[in-house]
């Protein structure tokens, strides 16, 4: 019974995560050299960027949106919290300025879709240039670097030998998973995204939950720009570019539907797992970039394939 | 069902990654892995490179690996590339920096893992090298801002001293087109009689290098001369130049000397380009990397020439 009932709930990650672990055989088999603690640390690790900003973008994309801007948020709340470390604000205030940004962006997106009634691609399509255009203003186009190992810390630190990004990863999708199953926020979201005209009618604020459901990805952004400064000792008014894409990827080859209504965080982990695996097997293996490309793609759309199939066999 | 679905796609993968492997096995010499990771692979600039350091390796018996991340500016993708490498444990890694300060932690990774680095093509900064602790083995290239200064120099003796010039910037913040263009900015600023009218990015682009150089003959019709921090740049505003019916009333100088650059030189429709030479610092990556690996010693600084190319010392093609 109670397997049974995990499969139901958990069916379309043990698709997912089947594709993870073929994968992670593949490589396991071609090269001596993947599978090894110190590279699964390393898959982690940088997994662990773009799978907090497609934690957002789970959200985001169960209520049936999108958003565009994340990369450029990133590149915005970086900058903004570099330039306060660098400037002498202590640490623990710039990170909140960092996810200060991000929120701001976020719940700019969400109020130009819910009060504007802008369409989510527009709006935050809208985001990414102006976003990206400030960071390049707010720094004059260049990299704002050198901050204090404290701050580093946060990306080069480790906690019982785990690196702490992957820590930081682990507890916001501890967080995600429980927002979003077991909250009204949480019920909400899928609410929204299932039918919009229904979750109105039954009393959802919904211009409200959307709005604070793009305030979140934007915090998500705003949490990578973060790791992703810590991590290269410098904030680059030009990073995150294409960012938004790698968490559209992960979360819809975790499952999640881009008509909204479904999916989860625990598949956006397992899909943002697999880009990490691919990339770094290939890279192991020594495929070039171009090849990458390639690969990368037609894993996006196989697991897309499947899913559809998966959800017609269930009908 | 959905098993078998996964399953097919895992053994199509399978086979694919069996296939590329087997190819490279195929190339490998017995000798050492060297790792070349550059910006990106999608740009003539670094296909030189990547060629000269082939030849160099084919030549000297090393297994050479080339990656590049997929946009030239993707510092995160590179210093992902060079964690990697550093899990396959190459012999050493010859890395063209996409950022000078940004890829110091790869560098301090692969010092602790003992895999020496050369730097090639963009300096990594030695301030904050040395703030990290880290250290790379030697840096082999041209400097950027000698370059610019070239490019100055010529548009000043071009000029007769006296004329407007425009500039088309690379992308904001990236630290090559930056010291192209401080280099050209020290050498004009010296100069009274010329003036910097305009000065704008065309984002390394030829499409954009068109529609900005076309916006900026639209703005500033008393113009002599141009200096693009690229040639994709300067051939974008090639064209812009012919459209407004201007060509050869507007000296257009590049960057890089690609080869459609140097076939516009040729024809006379651009004037001059900036020339690097990417295959020679390849080939001397390679090759100094191999002298690394033996434990010879090798200099702290190896340069690369860097020459102006015109139609007077451009040969017929």
């Amino acid at each position: 019974m109670m397997p049974r009932n995990l499969l139901a709930l958990h069916g379309r990650q043990l698709g997912t995560a089947c594709g993870l672990i073929g994968l992670v055989t593949i490589f396991w088999i071609v090269t001596p050299h993947f599978l090894t603690i110190s590279n699964l640390l390393n898959i982690a690790q940088q997994t662990s960027i773009n799978a907090i900003i497609a934690v957002g973008m789970t959200f985001v994309i169960i209520t049936g949106g999108i958003d565009l801007s994340v990369g450029s948020i990133v590149a915005f709340s970086g900058v903004v919290l570099a330039s306060a470390m660098q400037s002498g604000v202590p640490l623990f205030p710039s990170i909140l300025i960092g996810l200060g940004v991000g929120l701001l962006c976020g719940v700019t997106n969400g109020a130009l879709i819910s009060w504007g009634r802008l369409p989510p691609f527009i709006a935050t399509l809208g985001m990414m240039s102006v976003a990206r255009g400030a960071a390049l203003l707010y720094t004059e186009g260049r990299p704002v670097s050198g901050f204090s190992p404290s701050f580093r810390w946060l990306s080069t630190g480790e906690i019982a030998l785990i690196p702490s990004p992957i820590i930081v990863m682990v507890v916001v999708y501890a967080i995600a998973h429980f927002v979003l199953r077991h909250t009204k926020l949480g019920r909400y979201t899928y609410a929204i995204g299932g039918n919009e005209e229904a979750a109105v009618l039954s009393g959802v604020n919904v211009k409200t939950y959307k709005t604070v459901v793009y305030g979140l990805c934007g915090s998500c952004s705003g949490l990578a720009a973060i790791i992703l400064t810590a991590r290269l000792n410098s904030a680059q008014p030009i990073a995150g570019m294409m960012y938004e894409l790698d968490a559209i990827a992960a979360t819809v080859i975790g499952g999640t539907s881009l008509m909204g209504g479904e999916g989860s965080v625990l598949g956006t982990l397992i899909g943002a797992l697999i880009m990490g695996v691919l990339r770094n097997g290939l890279n192991i293996v020594g495929v070039s970039s171009f090849v990458q490309q390639i690969v990368i793609g037609s894993v996006i759309v196989a697991a897309v394939l499947a899913d559809m199939a998966l959800k017609k066999q269930r009908k | 069902m959905k098993r078998s679905r996964f399953i097919s796609l895992a053994v199509g993968l399978a086979l694919f990654c069996l296939m590329s492997c087997q190819r490279r096995e195929q190339e490998s010499a017995k000798g050492p892995t060297v790792a070349l990771v550059v910006k990106t692979l999608n740009h003539p600039y670094f296909i030189d490179m990547q060629r000269g350091a082939q030849e160099a390796a084919t030549r000297l018996g090393i297994h050479l690996v080339v990656q590049g991340a997929e946009r030239e500016v993707d510092v995160e993708k590179q210093m992902q590339i060079v964690e990697n490498l550093i899990q396959t444990k190459v012999a050493a890694i010859c890395l063209a920096p996409s950022g000078s300060r940004e890829l110091v932690p790869a560098i301090l990774k692969a010092n602790r893992a003992g895999i020496p680095v050369l730097v090639l093509d963009t300096r990594i900064d030695p301030t904050a090298l040395r703030e990290a602790g880290g250290k790379v083995v030697t840096f082999i290239g041209s400097d950027n801002f000698e370059g610019g200064k070239v490019a100055g120099t010529y548009i000043v003796e071009k000029l007769s001293g006296r004329g407007n010039v425009a500039v088309l910037e690379g992308i904001p913040g990236h630290e090559t087109g930056d010291a192209r263009r401080r280099g050209f900015h020290a050498v004009l600023d010296q100069v009274a009689g010329i003036k910097v009218v305009a000065s704008q990015t065309a984002n390394w682009e030829r499409d954009q290098g068109f529609n900005v150089f076309q916006n900026i003959l639209q703005s500033q019709p008393d113009l002599q001369a141009l200096f693009a921090c690229n040639d994709l740049m300067a051939l974008g505003a090639v064209e812009a130049v012919a459209a407004a019916g201007k060509t050869g009333k507007i000296l257009v100088v590049g960057f890089d000397a690609v080869k459609d650059g140097r076939d516009a030189i040729r024809q006379g429709t651009m004037a001059a380009s900036v020339a690097q030479y990417p295959d020679e610092m390849g080939r001397l990556a390679v090759e100094n990397a191999s002298r690394t690996i033996r434990g010879e010693t090798v200099p702290d600084e190896i340069p690369v020439r860097i020459g102006l190319i015109t139609k007077e010392n451009l040969g017929p093609q």
